[in-house]
C-alpha cells in the first residue's frame, strides 16, 4: 500500500490543539494504520494565518519565522488544515516580498515546498483511495475556499470519501460558495459571515447529510456554531476524522 | 439634486442595514445567479480562456510601465483626428472642464451614456450645481436618476430593483421629466425597456451635447471604443453635435491588434455574452459621419499616485467587467451600496483604497475587511488582478495607520497579546491549559455567550468548548517513544520586523510643482515607472487562437448559429435572389419607407416596393427617424461570435444610417465571414468609424435576463449572399 515507510511532521495548527483534537488524533492513527511514523515537534504553536490575513504582518511574520525553524528539520510536513497550509504556501512570501525581504521570503518559500494537506498528502504523495475506513452514513463535503481556490483540490478529498466503506457522499448545490467564516471577516463582518453561513447551511441541509466535513475546522466551526444554534441535528466532523473512523457496523 | 454616497457609515455597519432588506436579498441573489451561470456558459466555449486572460494582464501591464509615452502619443492621434485633449488632474478639474465646455455650447442638457468615470467624479453633481441637466440614458442609469437612487453594480446600476420595483418607478416618476409610462404598463422587461425608448426617444433626437466614458482608447490610432447593448450610447456618440468623452488615464491600450484579445474578454465577463451587441469605434471628428466637435478628458484622480504602489498597478489593469461583484459571496448579501462609492464589490474594495491614497476615509479603510478572502473575483478576473492578496496588503497599510495613531486600539492590543502567546510553546501550552479548564467546567457544552468583542461571534454562533485534554498531552502519553527532536530544539532569535521596515517602491510622497495639469500627470506616472520594478514590461504573447480552422459553409452555419440565438433572422441567399428577398424583408416587417447610403447601387432595390431614400444629402435626425428601416453592407463578420462590423465603407453611409430606423436589413457576403475575433481585425482600418453589431439592441439591466429590442434597432435581419 502507497509507497515505502516516511516520517511525516505532524503540523496540527493551534486551533485543533486545543479545540478540535480528535481531528490530529485521526490524522495521527491514519497515517500509522498506513504504516508511516508521525512525530509532532511540540515547539510548534500558529503558522500566524490570523495575523497575516487581519493585516497584522510584522506579528504574522514573526509566527513564520518561527514556523520555518520549528520545521526546518523535516522533509514531510502535514497538516489537516487547508487555510493554514495555504497561508504558508501562499501569504509567506507574499508578505515578505511585501516588505522586500528576498532572504526570508526564499526561507518561508523552502519550508512552504515541504508542506502538505493532509488529504492532499494522501493523495498525491502516498497515492491512496483507501484508507480502510468504514463510516455508514450520508455525508456532505464542502470544499472550503482555501481548499478549492488556493490548494486547488476538490476531487481528491471527495474521492477519499467515495472509498470510505458505507459513506454516501452527497452533492451540496453551490458548493463552491464560501461559507463566510473568513477569520478575522466572522468578527468584523458578522452580519454578512452569518447570513452567507446560514445560506451555506440550507444548501447542506437540503441533501439531507447527516454529517458534514471539509478540510478546515475554522469553517466548520462557524457552520456548525449557526447550526448548533440553530438546533440542528447535522454532526460536523473533519475528513480526517471520517477516515480514521473504523465503524463496527456494515451496511 | 443628484444623490451622493454617505461615506459616513463603515461597510460593515451599512452592510448590516443592507442584510435586513429581504427584497433586496431575494434580487441580487436572483441576478446574480443569472448572470454567473451566463458566464460560466460562454466562457467555457473558448478554449483559450485562461491564454486570451494572461495576455490581457500583459498587455494592461505593457501599458501602465509605458503609460507616459502612450499617453502622449494618444493625444497626438486624437488632436491629429480633429480631436481635443483635456488633462485632469482630480475630480475637481475634470468637472470644471466638462461645465466649461457645455456651457460654450449654450446647452442647458446633456445625454449621458453610462459612465463609471463620470459617476466616480460626479459629474452629474457638477453640472447641476451650474444650471446644466444631465440625463442618463442607460436603462439602468435611467432607473437609479428617476428614482432618486444610487448605482449599486458597475455594469447593472439598478441590479438591486426588480421588475415590479421598476415598473412602479417608470409610473411615478418617467411623467415629470417627460413622456410618461403608459399607464397600462406591465413588468414584463419588454415593455419596461418599451417604455425606456419611448421616454428617451425625442431626447436623443434633438440632444446637442453627450457626454460619454469609454472602454478602451488606442494609443497609436488615437480611436475610442465604446462597449454597450441597448443603442443609447450609439445615439450619444453618433447624433450629438459635441460629444465629452471623461476616461481614466489607465484606459489606454498600446494598439489596434491588442483589442482582439479584450473584445473577447470584456463581453463573456460581463454581461456573459459572446459580444456586446454594439460597440462603437471612432477617432476623433469625421466630417459628416457622427460629432462635429469632439472633447476628450482624461482623467487622473488617484490613478497615477496609485501607478507608484505594485498593488495599484495591479488594480489599474482592471476593466470594470464586474464579473467579480457577480461571483462574490459577500456583495450577493450586502448589495453594492454597502460599499459607499460607484465601485462597489472585490474590485471596489481593492481600487476605492488604491485610488484614494493617503486620504482614505473610515468607510474607505472599512473595504479591504469587507471579504471573507474566498477568491472566486480571483478566479473570475479577466485580467487576473490577484483581489485577496491585494486585500490582504491594504489591511495591513490599514492597521500601520492605526498603530502610528491609535497605539492603544483595543484591537491592536488584542493581537499582540494573541501574538506574544504563540511566541513560546510555554505561553502557548498555558493557554491550552486554561481552555481545558474551561472545557471541563462546561462539561462539553457549547458556548453561548462570550464576552465583547466575541460576542460579535456568539450573536449568532454557538462557539466550541475547549477540549478537556489537548491533542499535545494525548500525543506525549500515546507516543513516549517518538523522536521528537525539535521539542529539545531551542530557537534562535526571531526577526522583529516592524513596520517601519515596510519599504514598497514609493512609501515617499511625491510632490510635483509643475504647473500644468499634463505636465503633472506626466510627471507622475514618469516617476512611478522610474520606481518601478518592471516598469518597461515586454508585450504581450498572442498565445491565443489567432485564426479557426472551419471550412467557409461551417464559419456561415456558425455566424446563423450565433446570430440566431441573438433573435436576428437569417436568410441565406445567391445574389440574384436579393432584390426579391430585400421586398420580401420589408414586406414582412411592413416598412413603407427604406434609407441607404448614397453608393447604394440602384440594381439591388429594383424590387423594393418601399420609398427608397438615399443619404445624400445627408438627411436629418428627425428624417431618419421618420423612416422605417434601413439595407446596408458591412465590412466583416465574425461568426465565432455573430459580429457584423460596419465601418463606414462600401453600401453602408455613416452610422446614424444603421442606428435610427427600427429595423435594419444587413446584407454579407460569405468572403467577408471570417471564424475568430483576432481574424477580423486585420480586414479593418482603426481609424474608420465604425460600429460592430452583434443582434438586435438589447439590455440586461432588468434582473440581468436579456431582452431585445431598446434604443437601436429592434428588428436585425440578415442576408447571407453565396458567391
Amino acid at each position: 500500500m502507497g509507497p515505502a515507510a516516511m516520517k511525516v511532521a505532524l503540523f496540527i495548527t493551534c486551533v485543533n490543539d486545543g479545540l478540535f483534537p480528535d481531528t490530529p488524533r485521526a490524522v495521527v492513527e491514519v497515517l500509522e494504520r498506513l504504516g508511516h511514523e508521525v512525530v509532532f515537534p511540540t515547539e510548534q504553536t500558529c503558522c500566524g494565518q490570523m495575523h497575516l490575513n487581519a493585516g497584522y504582518r510584522p506579528e504574522g511574520l514573526h509566527l513564520a519565522q518561527r514556523f520555518r525553524q520549528v520545521f526546518s528539520d523535516y522533509d514531510v510536513i502535514v497538516s489537516p488544515s487547508a487555510s493554514c497550509v495555504g497561508t504558508v504556501r501562499e501569504l509567506y512570501g507574499d508578505s515578505a516580498r511585501a516588505i522586500n525581504d528576498a532572504v526570508l521570503e526564499e526561507e518561508l518559500e523552502d519550508i512552504a515546498s515541504r508542506v502538505y494537506e493532509f488529504s492532499e498528502f494522501l493523495t498525491n504523495v502516498l497515492k491512496v483511495d483507501d484508507v480502510g475506513a468504514r463510516f455508514t452514513h450520508r455525508v456532505a463535503y464542502h470544499p472550503t475556499c482555501h481548499s478549492l481556490r488556493v490548494l486547488g483540490m476538490n476531487e481528491g478529498p471527495k474521492n477519499l470519501l467515495r472509498h470510505v466503506e458505507g459513506l454516501e457522499l452527497v452533492e451540496v448545490p453551490n458548493e463552491d460558495s464560501c461559507c463566510g467564516f473568513g477569520g478575522m471577516f466572522a468578527i468584523k463582518n458578522a452580519a454578512t459571515s452569518s447570513a452567507m453561513g446560514d445560506d451555506k447551511l440550507t444548501s447542506v441541509s437540503s441533501t439531507g447529510a447527516e454529517v458534514l466535513c471539509a478540510l478546515d475546522n475554522s469553517c466548520l466551526t462557524h457552520i456548525g456554531g449557526l447550526s448548533s444554534r440553530q438546533d440542528s441535528k447535522l454532526r460536523i466532523m473533519h475528513l480526517a476524522e471520517i477516515l480514521a473512523a473504523q465503524e463496527p457496523t456494515r451496511v | 439634486m443628484s444623490r451622493v454616497f454617505d461615506t459616513e457609515k463603515p461597510f460593515p455597519k451599512l452592510a448590516k442595514e443592507a442584510l435586513q432588506d429581504q427584497q433586496l436579498r431575494t434580487n441580487l441573489a436572483h441576478a446574480t445567479t443569472t448572470i454567473r451561470d451566463k458566464r460560466k456558459r460562454v466562457v467555457a466555449e473558448l478554449s483559450d480562456w485562461e491564454e486570451l486572460r494572461d495576455a490581457g494582464a500583459a498587455i494592461k501591464d505593457y501599458v501602465l510601465g509605458n503609460l507616459d509615452t502612450l499617453v502622449v502619443e494618444l493625444e497626438k492621434n486624437v488632436t491629429r483626428h480633429g480631436g481635443v485633449v483635456h488633462w485632469a488632474r482630480d475630480a475637481q478639474e475634470a468637472n470644471d472642464i466638462v461645465v466649461a465646455l457645455v456651457k460654450a455650447t449654450g446647452e442647458k442638457s446633456v445625454v449621458k451614456v453610462k459612465s463609471m468615470a463620470t459617476a466616480e467624479i460626479e459629474l452629474n453633481v457638477a453640472l447641476e450645481k451650474n444650471g446644466i441637466t444631465a440625463y442618463e440614458t442607460d436603462l439602468a442609469e435611467l432607473i437609479v436618476q428617476l428614482g432618486d437612487d444610487l448605482p449599486s453594480h458597475i455594469l447593472v446600476p439598478a441590479i438591486h430593483k426588480n421588475r415590479s420595483q421598476i415598473r412602479q418607478i417608470f409610473l411615478d416618476e418617467m411623467g415629470k421629466s417627460g413622456l410618461p409610462a403608459p399607464s397600462n404598463l406591465t413588468d414584463e422587461p419588454a415593455d419596461l425597456a418599451a417604455a425606456a425608448r419611448a421616454h428617451l426617444r425625442d431626447r436623443f433626437l434633438s440632444a446637442k451635447v453627450g457626454i460619454s466614458g469609454a472602454n478602451f482608447i488606442i494609443a497609436d490610432s488615437g480611436a475610442l471604443v465604446v462597449v454597450e447593448s441597448e443603442g443609447n450610447g450609439r445615439m450619444c456618440l453618433t447624433l450629438p453635435e459635441t460629444l465629452i468623452s471623461v476616461v481614466g488615464v489607465e484606459k489606454l491600450l498600446p494598439d489596434w491588434q491588442s483589442l482582439e484579445v479584450f473584445l473577447q474578454l470584456l463581453p463573456r465577463s460581463s454581461t456573459g455574452e459572446r459580444m456586446n451587441p454594439y460597440t462603437s469605434i471612432f477617432s476623433g471628428v469625421t466630417p459628416g459621419n457622427g460629432p462635429s466637435a469632439f472633447h476628450l478628458v482624461l482623467l487622473d484622480n488617484g490613478r497615477t499616485s496609485a501607478l507608484a504602489e505594485p498593488d495599484g498597478r495591479d488594480v489599474l489593469r482592471c476593466i470594470r467587467c464586474s464579473a467579480c461583484l457577480n461571483v462574490c459571496p459577500v456583495y450577493e448579501r450586502t448589495g453594492g451600496h454597502s460599499y459607499g462609492n460607484p465601485y462597489p464589490g472585490p474590485i471596489g474594495a481593492v481600487l476605492v483604497p488604491q485610488l484614494r491614497r493617503g486620504e482614505r476615509t473610515p468607510l474607505e479603510n472599512s473595504l479591504p475587511y469587507a471579504s471573507s478572502l474566498c477568491g472566486a473575483c480571483y478566479e473570475a478576473c479577466p485580467v487576473k488582478i490577484e483581489i485577496p492578496k491585494i486585500l490582504v496588503r491594504l489591511r495591513s497599510e490599514v492597521v500601520d495607520e492605526k498603530r502610528r495613531d491609535h497605539a492603544h486600539n483595543p484591537e491592536l492590543v488584542a493581537m499582540s497579546f494573541v501574538e506574544s502567546s504563540f511566541s513560546s510553546s510555554k505561553k502557548f501550552e498555558g493557554a491550552i491549559r486554561l481552555g481545558g479548564f474551561i472545557g471541563r467546567l462546561r462539561r462539553g457544552k457549547p458556548l453561548r455567550h462570550l464576552p465583547p468583542p466575541l460576542n460579535k461571534w456568539s450573536a449568532t454562533r454557538d462557539a466550541p468548548v475547549p477540549s478537556k485534554e489537548s491533542f499535545r498531552s494525548w500525543f506525549k502519553e500515546t507516543h513516549p517513544s517518538s523522536d521528537n527532536a525539535a521539542t529539545k530544539k531551542s530557537l534562535s532569535p526571531l526577526r522583529k520586523l516592524m513596520p517601519e521596515n515596510r519599504n514598497p517602491f514609493n512609501d515617499k510622497k511625491k510632490v510635483t510643482t509643475s504647473s500644468s495639469a499634463k505636465d503633472a500627470i506626466l510627471a507622475t506616472i514618469a516617476e512611478a515607472n522610474d520606481d518601478a520594478h518592471e516598469s518597461k514590461a515586454n508585450r504581450a504573447q498572442r498565445n491565443y487562437l489567432l485564426a479557426g480552422t472551419r471550412s467557409l459553409d461551417e464559419r456561415v452555419e456558425l455566424l446563423k448559429d450565433r446570430l440566431i440565438d441573438y433573435r436576428a433572422s437569417v436568410t441565406e441567399s445567391t445574389s440574384a435572389e436579393v432584390p426579391a428577398l430585400l421586398q420580401r424583408l420589408l414586406e414582412a416587417r411592413g416598412a413603407s419607407s427604406v434609407v441607404v447610403s448614397a453608393d447604394f447601387p440602384d440594381g439591388l432595390l429594383q424590387e423594393v416596393r418601399a420609398t427608397v431614400r438615399r443619404d445624400e444629402p445627408a438627411l436629418s435626425t428627425s428624417e431618419l427617424d421618420d423612416i422605417d428601416a434601413t439595407i446596408v453592407g458591412c465590412a466583416v463578420a465574425i461568426a465565432q461570435t455573430g459580429t457584423i462590423v460596419l465601418d463606414s465603407g462600401e453600401l453602408q453611409g455613416r452610422r446614424a444610417l444603421s442606428l435610427v430606423p427600427d429595423h435594419l436589413i444587413v446584407l454579407i457576403n460569405d468572403d467577408q465571414i471570417v471564424e475568430l475575433v483576432p481574424e477580423a481585425l486585420p480586414r479593418l482600418r482603426p481609424n474608420d468609424p465604425q460600429t460592430w453589431i452583434s443582434g438586435p439592441s438589447a439590455t440586461s439591466d432588468i434582473e440581468l435576463e436579456r431582452i431585445e429590442g431598446v434604443h437601436g434597432p429592434r428588428i436585425l435581419d440578415v442576408v447571407l449572399v453565396r458567391s
